[in-house]
């Protein structure tokens, strides 16, 4: 009986293959675990059985270490999510910011409920924990990219280029000191003298005070 | 006690027409991120000194001079820290940076990544030639995909440029006779960029090491400590992005000048971030010691409702009542541990009047039990458990005062009996809590419906 078998990953791959083997020291094989099952991954959108066995035996452990290793990380899946990963942000910052209406939000948008996928294979959505964007809350990671402050306006914008089947762009959503138009900036000049960069030297802060940047020059 | 009367006062506001933006100049600003615009600024400059200038001995004791204490939560002196590594021996040596950021509440390592990698590059290299480490790990949460990328670039436009990899910094030989300095080979230096995939454990150093490992990452125990078997059991040396990016302004104008920022116990310039229902939160840079209500009205614009509590420095630190005393207080190491919480990374979380705490720490806890790796059993049993099931009971409606009681108990036990800091982590901010709103606890049991009930809190 034949049955049918998957290609390895690899295969075709060997420059990939040996540049992340690459990256480790000699002693350092088992580094390249994490690497490996990342390339599959992004590929494939989860680390199917198969892979594993054969991640496992490229950098040389077995399969139930490698399984372990899997296992202990959430980002890395059994089974493949969807199209659009949904993934929403349901810790303090992002809460005091509405992240609990927007996870509410996803759920009706999609029928689904963390931890699941539909059956399309479209959307997943996973209730996840603090993405580091706590200043720009509430946040919604789509595959690999961040949407902060996401609004109820902003959340139908992204659905609708979901169901269009493009991936959305985000807004790159800044605060604080990252507000670029207050920075000003000396650059050195060629000649080793400085000057004022083209966006002015001294602009005043949202509450009006001025913030002056010396060079380090 | 002595106040050297001709010695100017220490910067502690940024307000102060003496302090300059200075680890956060380039965040925000568009193509920062490459290295013709950081080497237009002075980039590399700080570690051509250190590494043909200076001896790593003298690196050490110019990073001892300014004070500085790690910027990943705990505050330990950085010098100090280096100065721990074994005497060479010929083995491998690892400076490993921390870019594991998930402190909820803490978001300032990931644009510091994204807008100004090669700062880090260059803090990076710098300490690796201060400890003699020829290996630079650089372990960056998984989440953080442009980070990732923006990492990856700029690592590969450093080595492009000579500025990774062998022989970096080489001189020729220059002059002749008496004023001849000789060729020098120059310092071999690289650096391995190495993702996470999602777990906050990742961020203690030892489980950091772990996970880079091919392993789960759980904690291992301490000591030894990573200095004698880090990395590979290798010696290692592991710092936050912060603390590394300090250290290239540390080298370019001296110790001197970062201690002449800051309070006693702690020097220098940081980045706080604020969050919560404030008019501007974000990452704000500010000299050590300034007050929380520099950060939250003056820059960050206020509250835009009535507050009462505020987390000082992510969310394992405990909450302070909001007060006047509370706003006055300098954020720095010891002040916040002189109140009974931590400075931490100085992630500030303002809370508001109309959330119920009850409601807030039960969030809190769920991270903590989230992310409990599960290898000890009081973190395992306690908080991965038991603590999010007495919230949840208590949320229902369905707790009593003995609960309350039992709660407090099982904190107090949890603390320091855990295999690593997690579970402490989770049990300050609860403890902090119920000192400071039992009342709302017991409004709760008493009523069976918390004191504030849930206000929408989604913008259009
Ligand atoms: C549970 C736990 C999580 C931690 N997470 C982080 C983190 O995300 N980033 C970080 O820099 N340090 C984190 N730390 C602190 C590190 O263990 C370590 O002290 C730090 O990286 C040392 O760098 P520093 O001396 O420059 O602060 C964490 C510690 C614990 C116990
Ligand atoms: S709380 Fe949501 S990103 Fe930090």
């Amino acid at each position: 009986m034949d049955l049918p078998t998957l290609k390895p990953f690899f295969e075709d791959k060997p420059e990939l293959l040996q540049e992340i083997l690459d990256r480790y020291p000699p002693n350092g094989r088992r580094s390249a675990l994490m690497p490996l099952m990342w390339e599959v991954q992004r590929a494939e959108r989860h680390i199917g059985e198969a892979r594993l066995h054969e991640i496992a035996e490229i950098v040389g452990v077995t399969v139930t270490e490698a399984k372990g290793v899997m296992s202990f990380y959430s980002t890395f899946h059994e089974h493949p999510v969807g199209r659009f990963h949904l993934q929403v942000c349901r810790t303090l910052s992002c809460k005091l910011a509405g992240g609990d209406e927007l996870y509410r939000a996803l759920v009706e948008e999609t029928g689904l409920v963390s931890g699941e996928t539909d059956a399309e294979g479209t959307f997943s959505l996973q209730n996840v924990e603090c993405l580091g964007s706590c200043g720009t809350g509430p946040v919604l990671q789509v595959n690999d990219t961040y949407h902060e402050r996401v609004t109820r306006t902003r959340l139908a914008e992204l659905f609708a280029e979901m169901r269009a089947g493009r991936e959305p762009v985000p807004t790159r959503e800044r605060g604080g000191d990252n507000v670029s138009a207050d920075k000003a900036e000396r650059v050195d000049a060629p000649d080793g003298t400085s000057v004022d960069a083209p966006d002015g030297t001294s602009v005043d802060a949202p509450d009006g005070t001025s913030d002056e940047e010396g060079g380090v020059a | 006690m002595s106040t050297v009367a001709d010695k100017p006062a220490a910067i502690t506001s940024r307000f102060d027409p003496r302090y300059e933006i200075t680890l956060y100049r380039h965040v925000g600003v568009d193509g920062a991120h490459t290295l013709e615009h950081y080497r237009a600024r002075g980039g590399y400059r700080a570690a051509e000194k250190a590494l043909t200038e200076m001896t790593p001995t003298q690196v050490i004791d110019e990073v001892k001079a300014s004070g500085l204490r790690g910027r990943g939560g705990a505050g330990f002196p950085a010098g100090l820290k280096w100065s721990f590594m074994p005497p060479i021996d010929g083995r491998q040596r690892f400076i490993v940076c921390n870019a594991d950021e998930s402190e909820p509440g803490s978001f300032k390592d990931r644009y510091l990544m994204e807008d100004d990698p090669h700062q880090l590059i260059e803090g990076m290299l710098i300490a690796g030639w201060a400890i003699q480490a020829t290996i630079g790990v650089l372990y960056v949460r998984g989440e953080y995909y442009v980070a990732y990328e923006r990492m990856r670039d700029a690592i590969a436009e450093a080595r492009a440029a000579g500025l990774l990899g062998r022989g970096v910094f080489a001189t020729e030989p220059d002059g002749e006779g008496d004023e001849a300095t000789p060729a020098s080979p120059g310092f071999d230096f690289d650096i391995i960029l190495h993702r996470g995939a999602g777990a906050y454990i990742c961020g203690e150093e030892t489980a950091l090491m772990n996970s880079f490992e091919g392993l789960r990452a759980n904690p291992r125990l301490k000591p030894p400590f990573p200095a004698q078997a880090g990395v590979y059991g290798l010696p290692t040396t592991i710092n936050n992005v912060e603390s590394f990016c300090s250290v290239v302004h540390i080298v370019e104008r001296g110790g001197a000048w970062y201690a002449s920022m800051g309070t006693d116990d702690s020097k220098g310039t940081k980045l706080y971030q604020l969050s919560g229902p404030v008019a501007r939160p974000g990452v704000y840079e500010m000299p050590m010691g300034a007050t929380f209500r520099e950060l939250i009205y003056d820059l960050g614009g206020g509250p835009t409702e009535p507050a009462k509590a505020l987390i000082p420095g992510g969310s394992s630190t405990p909450l302070l009542p909001w007060s006047d005393e509370t706003l006055d207080l300098p954020m720095d190491y010891g002040t916040m541990a002189r109140v009974g919480s931590m400075l931490g990374t100085g992630g500030v979380i303002v809370i508001p009047e109309s959330q119920c705490m009850v409601d807030a720490m039960a969030n809190v806890v769920r991270f903590y039990a989230h992310e409990s790796c599960g290898k000890c059993t009081p973190c395992r049993e306690g908080v991965a458990t038991w603590l999010p099931k007495m919230y949840q009971k208590l949320l229902a409606g369905l707790g009593t005062r003995d609960d309350l009681t039992l709660m407090e108990e099982m904190v107090r036990n949890l603390r320091g009996t855990a295999f690593c800091p997690l579970a402490d982590a989770c049990a300050m901010p609860v403890a902090a809590s119920f000192q400071h709103f039992r009342n709302e606890y017991e409004h709760l049991v008493d009523h069976g419906a918390p004191k504030y009930p849930t206000v929408s809190r989604w913008a259009e």
